[in-house]
């Protein structure tokens, strides 16, 4: 299944969480690759812990695949690569879990008919290979979102199931955002050929960066400050609804994180088991995502 | 006599061939597997039914002027047209080869396109050809370290099979994920009247292959690929048999669980090992060296066996837990 | 290599050979438009091609080794880009025109039948059989033809793609692969898509024309178009009634020919220049093409391997 990751604006976490979602699928036991098609700012590999992704490679990454300059887009096995140690062990059971990096000095660009040619062939290539493949898009409106919206209305993908995912923060500005940003796939994905209601019922949106009263992280607000957090929570959260994207299309909450928002690097069961420095409830916010990306409960099908 | 009414010797033939699972739930039946694989709409695609089904696409030809990889650093260039083909084994296991062979010298300057065209699937090098030099790069390149601008055959053989992927024949709902293998080969001429050899079979653990072989030099270069295709596939029925058994914890695993990877394998794979079914008769001996060493039907029969005993397991298992349920 | 004993027929194809002429003479190529202006207009038209058509003729029989001349005629009608008036009213008059210049019209094609004949999509066929000339650098790694429709004697100028950070370009000329010193940069439009109808383009169905003439043009080892035999009575109301390839003349020599020469006025150079960019990059059928060569040499003629070479042209004044 293709997995889209899109944010209506930056600072969602979006990529890192995505990545996060891959890693917990691929440990999950499925085979799992994740595309970096965030063209202009490429960040996942070093959220997977490999910051030297391209070394070695020259213009191999899918900048250079899409534009025509290499036939095969570099792929990074994140097990094998990366530089962070307690990822090194790879469980048994768990899946592969494959990056294909954009090129590191790659730039957004001008998509064009013989870039989509070469991104339906990939998509097609990599659904016959993984269970699992995560699109990372731009913040936004991107010519690699169209690129992706236009490819998965072909004929040849219309088989392969696709979702997509919005991430946004949980603000009025951002909710307004994100509601903005899912009209406009959908009309814009309905001009390219897609069905709209299949199109826009394959939409969960992720609430990133939530701040949960309660939650270690806010122990020391006042109690009135508490008060006033609940009441706009639940102010927001009708405004959500009457946006479009009220509780039925949410597919999870993702609470403020330091090791995501700063760090931005994979949680891992030793991060929260061992040293501890991320938060059991993001660890199973995560595990919670996860599980739900996958489980056609969560996305309207029976 | 061919189309240049000469007869044409070559030193040096070369191919990729890539190996996969054809990207759809269902196996096609014979008419469907001539219907994927016409590349062509005026060449029939050869379609046999013994001893198992197997569909050949004419063969297409890309042009190429480019330099070929060497193991010394030499500069060689050559130029002519790359054959691709594919074929397709019992409706199931799809395979593209691009493959080319080349004399042992050609002329000093480039000839109109038409002196190439009459060749087909011959790259005819600028000056002499250090065949063994380019056989050893050829052989020993890693993907991620071709330099831009040398011949790349994976790319045209991947071209071919994006290509058939995107056949409306095939609905990309696959019964398993699996990886593709590359299979790299070079075949030298024998010396002085020898018999035909495998010098070399290399694994990669990223799914490349590479054969060196020495053959007589009157070996057609198609029967060279046929053997590659052969080896090939048999190479991918292991590998792929071998990542989906790794793949669950025996024992450890739910009946269910076992059940998801061993049934497919089953159903799609386990009745296609026909090692050496359609290979050139001048060839088939090569097959023997394998089975010797490292013995790939060996290796075949113990993953079968191991996946029956599964399924004998699961047969016990299953009225236990049946039982047990609420 | 040792025989197999076991024999599946679909496993193992065939390829027909052709009878062939010496020269196939196409006495000229009108489009509706000439014909709109009646029976004058064919005759000045066939008058004007007579002297170079003896021309032809003889020069063509200084290449056959001393044997007898096998050469026939050929006119094609253009009824595929449009259609006027009947074949029955049309081809009458054609031919008392051609007769009253003393020439004889052996056979007759459609232009159609170029596209589609009998149900074998001939143009389709060669589509499929292009082979790019590789400017210097090709890997393999190349759009095809069959995705974009256009087809190149070289290398174009490279697309003003926009990246943020990929190099900028900056323009670059079109070059002809193996130019004598200087380019002539050559792109030919081979069809153009239009809901969900493609168009071959004229220079296109012109190559596909000069290899059935050629004799290598086979639809799964039998050669095609094969000309039809004509009853002698008349001609259709209707140009798809019409037999695409239809034989006039009951004892003509073949139709298929070792050469090819075509009369036509000199506002068709650019298109036969185009034929001559497209004939340049097909692999025909090595079989059929094998067997012209294994005939040519048995006959003592010189056949050329490229098989532009074997196409050539008149362009007399006053056409």
């Amino acid at each position: 299944m293709l997995v889209f990751a899109a944010s209506d604006k930056g600072g969602t976490g979006r990529s890192v969480t995505s990545a996060n979602l891959a890693y917990r699928r691929a440990l999950a036991g499925d085979e799992v690759c994740y595309l970096d098609f965030d063209f202009g700012s490429p960040t996942a590999a070093a959220v997977f812990g490999i910051p030297r992704v391209l070394d070695g490679f020259g213009h191999q990454g899918l900048h250079s695949y899409l534009w025509g300059t290499t036939d095969e887009p570099a792929r990074i096995d994140v097990w094998a690569s990366t530089e962070r140690k307690t990822l090194r062990n790879r469980p048994s059971g768990s899946g592969r879990l494959v990056l294909l990096p954009a090129d590191r000095d790659g730039g957004e660009f001008v998509t064009d008919d013989e870039s989509l040619h070469r991104c339906v062939d990939l998509f097609l290539r990599l659904n016959a290979e993984f269970d699992v493949i995560v699109v990372d898009l731009s913040a936004g409106r991107s010519y690699a979102m169209d690129m992706v919206l236009r490819a998965t209305s072909r004929p040849e993908l219309r088989s392969v199931p696709a979702r997509w995912l919005i991430y946004h923060r949980w603000t009025p500005q951002h909710v307004t955002a994100a509601a903005d940003l899912v009209s406009g796939i959908v009309k814009a994905g309905a001009d390219m050929g897609h069905e709209e209601e299949a199109l826009a019922g394959a939409i969960r949106f992720v609430r990133a960066a939530v701040p949960a009263v309660g939650s270690p992280l806010l122990s020391q607000v006042p109690s009135t400050t508490a008060r006033w957090m609940r009441a706009y929570d639940e102010k927001l959260d009708v405004m959500a609804a009457n946006r479009g994207i009220g509780k039925t299309r949410v597919l999870g909450s993702v609470p403020l994180e330091p090791v995501l928002l700063i760090c931005e690097q994979l949680i891992t069961d030793e991060d929260v088991n061992g040293s501890r420095i991320a938060n059991k409830a993001t660890w199973q916010a995560l595990v919670e995502l996860s599980e739900r990306l996958t489980d056609d409960a969560y996305w309207g099908q029976p | 006599m061919d189309a240049t009414g000469e007869t044409p010797r070559h030193v040096l033939t070369c191919g990729e061939v890539r190996t996969g699972l054809l990207p759809t739930r269902h196996c096609l039946d014979g008419r469907d597997a001539a219907r994927l694989l016409a590349l062509r709409t005026d060449e029939q695609v050869r379609v046999s039914e013994r001893p198992n089904l197997h569909a050949r696409s004419p063969d297409v030809l890309t042009g190429v002027d480019c330099r070929l990889p060497t193991a010394n650093d030499a500069k060689i260039r050559a130029i002519g047209t790359v054959a691709a083909r594919a074929v397709l084994t019992e409706g199931r296991v799809l395979q593209a080869t691009a493959y080319f062979s080349a004399p042992a010298a050609g002329l000093d300057q480039r000839q109109p396109w038409g002196y190439y065209l009459v060749r087909p699937g011959v790259l005819v090098p600028l000056g002499r050809l250090p065949e063994q030099a380019v056989a050893a790069g050829f052989l020993a390149r890693d993907r991620s370290a071709v330099p831009s601008g040398e011949l790349g055959l994976g790319s045209i053989a991947e071209g071919l099979l994006g290509q058939l992927s995107r056949h409306p024949l095939l609905d990309h709902d696959v019964p398993f994920k699996s990886r593709r293998t590359r299979l790299r080969w070079a075949a030298l001429p024998v010396q002085d009247s020898a018999d035909a050899s495998i010098e070399r079979f290399t694994l990669d653990d990223d799914g490349l292959r590479t054969i060196e072989l020495r053959l007589p030099q009157s070996t057609e270069p198609a029967a060279v690929a046929g053997l590659c295709e052969d080896l090939a596939l048999h190479d991918w029925l292991l590998t792929t048999v071998v990542q989906k058994l790794d793949g669950i914890r025996m024992g450890a695993a739910e009946g269910a669980a076992v059940m998801n990877v061993v049934r497919p394998l089953v159903d799609h794979l386990l009745h296609l090992w026909m090692p050496s079914a359609r290979v050139d008769r001048t060839l088939s001996p090569l097959w023997e060296v394998l089975e010797t060493e490292p013995g790939f039907t060996r290796q075949w029969q113990t993953l079968v066996q191991r996946i029956r005993d599964q399924l004998t397991l699961q047969a016990i298992a299953a009225p236990a837990e049946a039982s047990t349920a609420p | 290599m040792t025989e197999a004993v076991f024999r599946e027929t679909s496993a193992q194809p065939r390829t027909e050979s052709v009878p062939l002429s010496h020269l196939s003479l196409e006495l000229g190529h009108l489009h509706m438009e000439d014909l709109r202006e009646g029976p004058d207009r064919l005759r000045r038209h066939f008058e004007a091609v007579r002297p170079w058509i003896d021309a032809a003729r003889a020069g063509v029989a200084a290449l056959t080794g001393g044997r007898t001349l096998r050469l026939s005629t050929c006119f094609l009608i253009d009824d595929y880009f449009t259609r006027f008036s009947t074949p029955a009213e049309l081809v009458p008059m054609l031919l008392s025109a051609a007769g009253e210049a003393d020439l004889t019209i052996d056979y007759l094609a459609r232009e159609s039948g170029c596209a589609v004949t009998e149900d074998v999509h001939l143009a389709e066929s060669v589509m499929r059989r292009l082979v790019e000339s590789p400017p210097p650098g090709s890997n393999g790694f190349r759009p095809p033809v069959s995705r974009t429709g256009w087809l190149t004697n070289g290398q174009r100028t490279p697309p003003q793609r926009t990246s943020a950070a990929m190099t900028a370009t900056s323009w670059k000329p079109p070059s002809e692969t193996g130019a004598v010193r200087h380019s002539i940069h050559m792109d030919v439009e081979l069809w153009d898509d239009a809901d969900d109808h493609r168009t071959w383009s004229c220079p296109f169905l012109a190559a596909v024309w000069q290899l059935a003439r050629l004799g290598l043009l086979r639809d799964n080892g039998r050669p095609v178009p094969k000309p039809a035999p004509w009853n002698g009575e008349g001609f259709p109301d209707d140009w798809d009634d019409l037999p695409p390839l239809l034989r006039l003349t009951p004892s003509a020599a073949p139709f298929t020919a070792y050469f090819t020469c075509t009369v036509l006025p000199t506002r068709f150079l650019p298109v036969e220049h185009a034929v001559r960019v497209i004939l340049d990059q097909i692999h025909v059928d090595s079989a059929a093409l094998g067997q012209i060569t294994e005939r040519s040499a048995r006959e003592g003629i010189h056949v050329p391997v490229q098989i532009a070479d074997r196409a050539s042209y008149v362009f007399p004044p006053g056409l």
